[in-house]
Formats: C-alpha cells, structure tokens, sequence
C-alpha cells in the first residue's frame, strides 16, 4: 500500500501540540573494538513521526530497531545523521521522551506506587499532585488497591502493567516501547494492547512502538515502519487503513482490510 | 505473598491463571494427629537431625566409657560438660571472652568500612578499577592469616595486633562481593534511569547501591565468621587475653576437656555473630 497524501489528519481525538519525531540520514555503525570490524547496524534512516501518532518498527532480529528506539532516547547517539524531537536535536535524554523495556525493570525494593512515581523523584517534581495523578493510572490499567503490594507479587503482566503507568506518570509526550508487552502470553499482551489503545486515544501521546510481531504492529498502528537486516535499514513505511475512524477495536482484526495489510507487511519481509 | 495481595491478584487475573485453589479437605482428624502426619510426610529433618546431634553424643559417650580411646585424647561427654560449667563460671573467662568479642567485632566493622568504600571507589572511578583490580584478584586468593605473624612485630602482642588480623581476613570477601553486587545492576534498569535524565547520585542511591546490597550482606555473613578466625590465629601466636590465648594455654596443660569446652564457647560465639548479621539482614534488605 502507497503512503496516501489523504491521511495525514487523525480523524478521532484532539491533535497533541508536542511530540513531534524528525530522523534525517541517521546512520549507526558499531566499532566494537580498536582495530576490529566495523558493524553497520543502520543505514540511512529517515522517518517523521508527526504529533500524537502510534508507529511500530517491526523487522527480524538484528534490523536495529531497538538501536533507533535509543537514539531517538538520546541514549545512544547516531553516527551521523540528525535526530530531532520537536525540532530540538536530541543530544541527551529528556524528560519528555519515556522509555519503556522488555521487562519491567521495577525496582524490588519499592512498592508499585513508589516505583510508578520514580520519574517524579528523580525529576523532583511535586510529589501529592502526582501521586494522585499515579494512583489515576493505576486505577485505569486495572490495578486499584495494589499500590502497596511488592513487584515479586505481581505477575508479568501486572508488572509490566506498573511499568506502563511509570512511563506515562511525568505525562511525556513520546513514549518510546521496546517490545513492552513481548515477554508475555497471548492473553496477557492482547490485553494490554487494548488497554495501550485506550490510554492512546484519551492521552494522543506520540508513541513509536517496537515489536516483532506483526499482528500487534498492524493492529496499534498508524503506520508500520518494515525494516530490514544488514544494515538495518527502512524497507517501506506502510499505512494502516483501518479506523482512520479510531477507536479500534477487536473486531476489526476480522476486517479484510486489516489482514490485507499484515500480509502486505509479511510480503515486505518476505514471510 | 500475603494473603490479601494474593486474592486481589486472582480477582485481576481471573481465575485459573494463577494458583489454582488447592484446598484439601477440612481434617477431621484432631490437632496432634495431623502435627504428627505432617512432620512423617512433610519434615521428617525436624525430628531426624536433633536425633542424628543424641546419636552422635551417645556413640561418643559409648567410646570414651570402653576404653577405646584414651580419656587424654577424648574427654567424655559428662567431663567437658563439667570443663564447660568450671570455664563458664572462672572469674578468668568473662575477660578473655571480650576480648575476643571487642576484636572480632572491631575488625569487622573496620574491614566493613573499608571494603564498602574501597568497592564503592573502584566501581564508581574507572582509573581507580583498572589500577586496583589486578591486586584485588591476586590478594584475594593468597590466604591472609598467613600476614598474622607479620602485624604481630608490626602491631605488638595487645589487641590491635589481633583486630588487624581480623580485619585482613574479613577485608576481600566484602570487597569482592560488593564488587559484583554494585556491577550486578541489570543493563535495562541503568537504561531506565539514564532515560529519565537520572543524576550519578540518584543513580547510585536508587538503583546501584540497593542492588548491591544483598550481595554485601551475604559477604557479611562470611565475613563475621572470617573475623573471628582472624583474631583467633591472632591470638594463637601470642596475646595476653582471649578465647585464643585459653586455648593454646589448655593445650600446654594438656587439658583436653577444657579445649574442647573453650571450642564450644568458640563456636556458640561464631553463631551468636552470624545470627546477629542475619538478622540485621533481614532488617535492611526488608523486600526479599
């Protein structure tokens, strides 16, 4: 499927101001060590992700695509290239961009509530307001009555569920996701990607959201950036027709445009 | 995981996901009778290992009353309870015990210090790391009571001496495990906290330092028991007072059944320290 010039305004929900993702020829290459060979992990890599949109970077293993989600972080930088958020180069992390991992990475020595409201400590930021606004998120991920309770007795799911608040606590306005929901069972991760859908369209955080697996890119997504292998590079960048008309639903994965379009996807990486 | 967490984490989760109710029938047989089918089926060691302590006392009992060993060499069980009774309540031994427990104790505590912020340092500064990690591995296998005779001339025959030796036994095994407890810190969380724009402080007292402190109490543990080694060989080459000093003494007199009770004081003092540091343990890493 061609980009369209028509979908360029998000029909439902309001438009966010901030949050805005300019990548201009980024490239990254690896040198291990002194003298050793030179790993190429991405090439070239241009991508604008406008204010409020959900993008997933989907690719085999080894296509950089959590290496882009860093240096969008600020935590890596590029080898050349530039990288903007809100037209401001990204040189350092910033409060305004989260991140989000694989695993939870709660801290076992806090209680969820305390691990929702890091950032703000860290960030030294008023802490009632916020504690408020936490025990909020909490209660809109499902997990009322739990802020006291320790990581070790949550499961995966649950914690990952904290982990979602703790991003979303300092209300940032990209919320970058490495394979979030990955380590979990079907049930749990289908679970999750409605409620990160739901979080969405009331929040319309700018989201860029790395998965390998297509199903999920296709169903979150404004737009599925295929990517591949050596050197990571962008294949095609794929708009999702489906709900223009957001919110989306489950039902909408029976739609034939929708399978139309993982298979496009899958066609792309040569599945 | 308490009981309340428990049933809430069921109401999210739905049921069967987790812990599946496992609950047997009410017993209808009395309090005493399910105690006793419990310890045959579940603990059998609670009642085994006590027994296994008699067997040994009664075999070691049956061997000094026959007359296969010398009484010189193995006193009965009865006359090391009877050493134990007159070193309890010599006016001598309350001394020699503080002393042994005033330099276990401060060598602990000194070589604690030490290594803590000797780790600290050379996690925290890369040049400090590189330098100091090749002695760290080379010093930490040469065993370091072998230094003893050496801070006696250095230190004299008092306590210092014996709290040096005690604090160069304890020292390495703090400093290396906190070593690995500070590099322990998982690549994703140092991610997290970078990405949140965290200070080197708030990195080091939010994540590193509580990461690294099972590790350094774990070395604690070890290290109590290592201190009092220390002072111990301390006192075996030459001191004034001390658990030691008893022992060499007794054994000059050839007086076995005082060793032997001197050696159970020792060992219920090693306990008595090891307990103390477990319990503190418990106190300070609260989450496990």
């Amino acid at each position: 499927m061609a980009r369209s010039i028509m979908t360029t305004e998000s029909a439902g929900g309001t438009e966010a101001a901030t949050g805005r993702i300019d990548l201009q020829e980024v490239d990254k290459v690896f040198t291990p060590r002194r003298g050793s060979v030179a790993i190429e992990a991405l090439r070239s890599i241009s991508l604008d992700v406008r204010p409020g949109e959900f993008v997933s970077l989907v690719g085999p293993s080894g296509c950089g695509k959590s290496t882009l989600l860093k240096m969008i972080a600020g935590l890596l930088e590029p080898s050349s290239g530039r990288i903007a958020v809100d037209g401001v180069p990204v040189e350092q992390p910033r409060r305004s961009v989260g991140m989000m991992f694989q695993t939870p990475e709660l801290f076992p020595w806090r209680t969820v509530l305390k691990n929702v409201l890091l950032p703000i400590e860290i960030f030294r930021h008023e802490r009632e307001f916020h504690r408020k606004r936490a025990l909020e998120l909490l209660e809109m991920v499902g997990l009322e009555g739990f802020q006291s309770a320790l990581p070790r007795e949550l499961s995966g799911g649950m914690q990952q569920r904290v982990a979602l608040c703790r991003v979303l606590v300092s209300d940032p306005s990209v919320v970058l996701m490495d394979e979030p929901f990955g380590a979990l069972d079907e049930f749990a991760r289908e679970r999750l990607n409605v409620e990160l859908l739901r979080i969405w369209e009331d929040a319309r955080k700018t989201i860029v959201f790395v998965t390998h697996n297509i199903n999920e890119a296709v169903f979150l997504s404004d737009r599925v950036v295929v990517m591949g292998t050596s050197p990571g590079r962008v294949l095609e960048v794929v708009d999702v027709p489906l709900g223009r008309g957001r919110p989306r639903t489950q039902q909408m994965m029976r739609e034939p445009a929708f399978t139309d379009c993982v298979f496009e996807v899958r066609g792309m990486l040569g599945l | 995981m308490n009981r309340e967490v428990r049933d809430q984490v069921a109401a999210v989760e739905g049921p069967g996901e987790r812990e599946v109710g496992q609950e047997r029938r009410a017993a209808a047989s009395p309090w005493w009778a399910r105690a006793l089918r419990y310890v045959v089926r579940d603990r059998p060691e609670l009642v085994l290992a006590p027994l296994a302590l008699v067997l040994l006392v009664y075999l070691w009992d049956v061997v000094t009353r026959t007359g296969l060993v010398a009484p010189v060499l193995l006193p009965s069980p009865q006359a090391v309870a009877r050493a134990l009774r007159v070193l309890l309540t010599a006016p001598w031994f309350p001394g020699n015990l503080w002393t042994t427990v005033l330099e276990t104790i401060s060598g602990f505590l000194i070589a604690a210090l030490l290594a803590v912020a000797v780790a600290v340092l050379m996690d925290q500064i890369r040049l400090i790391r590189r330098v100091g990690y090749p002695y760290v591995v080379v010093l930490q296998v040469m065993p370091s009571v072998v230094l003893a005779p050496i801070f006696i001339v250095w230190f004299g025959f008092g306590i210092s001496s014996k709290i040096v030796v005690a604090v160069s036994t304890a020292f390495f095994v703090i400093l290396v495990n906190t070593l690995s407890g500070l590099a322990s810190v998982p690549e994703n969380s140092r991610l997290l906290m970078r990405s949140m724009c965290a200070s080197r402080r708030q990195m080091f007292f939010k994540l590193t330092l509580p990461t690294a402190l099972p590790y350094v109490f774990a070395a604690f543990k070890t290290a109590a028991t290592l201190s009092l080694i220390g002072a111990l060989v301390g006192e075996f080459i030459t001191a004034r007072s001390g658990l030691g000093r008893l022992l060499t003494q007794f054994s000059f007199a050839l007086r076995q059944d005082m060793m032997f009770a001197t050696v159970l004081v020792v060992g219920a003092l090693g306990i008595a320290l090891y307990g103390l540091v477990a319990f503190l343990e418990k106190k300070v890493i609260w989450w496990r």
